[in-house]
């Protein structure tokens, strides 16, 4: 893919990450249950590669931030690291692994993405933005079990957009010639 | 969502249009650090009379300026409320299980709001007053020194420009997708949990396929017109600034003076 179309896809889903959450908005409190902000950012991630997953990572969550008031200034700093880390982390592992099979390359990145973005994300809290407040107990209820719906969302949804968006001929196919394994 | 796009640039002659674009993002930073630190009745009242003399000068209509306000409104909402119920300081005025409504609680609820609100209606103004194609070119002058640790500031400077201009068009387009899964059957204004969940999956793939496309022709559109990236051809803001850019600088650092110091 070239550098001019990677720009562009990453400015989509730096703009999908102001989008994304209005379109959540009916139900109460869903940016911290559907976590919707995650999605453009992984996908950016899985798509372009690292750099440009970073890039969406911090400029998506500042951009809804002063457009919308999403996610309030208090948890953005937080927000920007775990966002960061999601995109940097999909778009290396992506790019280290593969099986030959495009699901399976998908979700071992998407999980790994997650588990690395939520631990990071842990860590800076404990050490820099909460410091002395943040147990393992917080962090699980407040990572994984508050975010369990928006976490089998990203699960379901993210390799079928990539799916759908390579059958649309929209990115190049990760495997060309292969359709059975898909 | 949304009747009034917000972000989008409305050609005019007013004084902030004329404003340099690198003075009104710096503006624009210093404005949003004093409305951070605005913390008393006086400072609160600074900041919003300043924000409606801002949307006097901008020559908008204050519907206009205050679009984006309207559209997140539900939200507002849940933190007004969020803040009222549930802070246990101050005398409670009513109490009910675990809800403890209190004149502390809906004074901070309503700071926070005021802050959200005020600060949205600057940034609009910003985006209302200034061409896209100046926001980038303000953008790759102000991210200049990022370049000395090698990020490409141009690139970068360009992402968020097509970005900023993507966002009315996109909300547009999840509108007419809503509606559409809408008269489908989606559910989603359903009190139920699963059925909302359910609701996603069918509005959330179509809004990226609908974007990529978008995406797509735009990235064939430039390289067919020779932008290959790299950002040679995307140039600096061109001129030093003039003195109503300085002044209009120097009155945003005065106020984010005045907020973190002196109120």
């Amino acid at each position: 893919m070239s550098q001019v179309k990677k720009a562009i896809i990453t400015a989509v889903c730096m703009a999908l990450c102001v989008v994304l959450p209005l379109a959540f908005h009916a139900v109460p409190n869903a940016g911290s249950i559907y976590l919707p902000m995650h999605i453009p950012v992984l996908l950016c991630g899985l798509i372009c590669g690292w750099g440009y997953g970073l890039a969406c990572g911090v400029v998506g969550p500042l951009l809804s931030n002063l457009l919308t008031g999403m996610p309030p200034a208090a948890v953005l700093p937080a927000m920007l690291v775990e966002l960061a880390v999601y995109g940097i982390a999909a778009g290396l592992c992506i790019s280290l692994i593969r099986t030959g099979k495009l699901y399976a390359d998908l979700y071992i990145s998407l999980i790994a993405a997650m588990l690395t973005g939520r631990i990071v994300a842990g860590i800076a809290r404990a050490l820099i933005f909460a410091p002395g407040t943040m147990t393992a107990a917080a962090w699980a209820t407040s990572y994984f079990v508050t975010g369990l719906p928006g976490i089998i969302i990203q699960l379901a949804l993210l390799p079928s957009i990539v799916f759908a968006l390579e059958k649309a001929r929209l990115i190049p196919a990760r495997y060309p010639g292969a359709s059975g394994s898909q | 969502m949304n009747r009034i796009p917000i972000g989008v640039y409305i050609p005019g002659n007013s004084i902030l249009h004329r404003l340099d674009a690198r003075a009104k993002l710096l503006c624009l930073i210093a404005l949003t650090a004093a409305l951070i630190y605005a913390n008393s009745l006086p400072g609160y009242g600074i900041m919003a009379a300043l924000t409606a003399i801002l949307v006097a000068l901008s020559g908008l209509k204050l519907k206009a300026a205050c679009a984006p306000v309207k559209q997140v409104l539900p939200f507002f909402a849940v933190i007004f409320l969020m803040n009222a119920l549930f802070n246990d300081q101050g005398q409670a005025l009513w109490s009910w299980w675990i809800f403890n409504l209190s004149p502390a609680g809906m004074a901070a609820g309503a700071k926070v709001v005021l802050k959200l609100i005020l600060l949205m209606i600057l940034f609009n103004i910003l985006m209302s007053t200034t061409a896209p194609m100046k926001i980038t070119a303000a953008l790759v002058s102000l991210l200049r020194p990022l370049g000395y640790i090698r990020i490409p500031v141009s690139d970068l400077a360009l992402m968020i420009s097509v970005a900023l201009q993507f966002i009315p068009t996109l909300m547009e387009e999840t509108e007419m997708i809503r509606k559409a899964q809408t008269a489908r059957g989606a559910r989603f204004e359903s009190p139920r949990l699963k059925e909302k969940a359910e609701s996603i999956m069918p509005l959330v793939i179509p809004i990226f396929i609908s974007a990529f496309k978008r995406a797509d022709e735009l990235a064939l559109a430039m390289e067919a017109r020779g932008y290959r990236g790299g950002g040679q051809q995307i140039k600096k803001a061109a001129g030093p600034l003039g003195k109503s850019d300085f002044a209009a600088m120097l009155f945003a650092a005065a106020i984010c003076w005045l907020q973190i110091f002196a109120l």
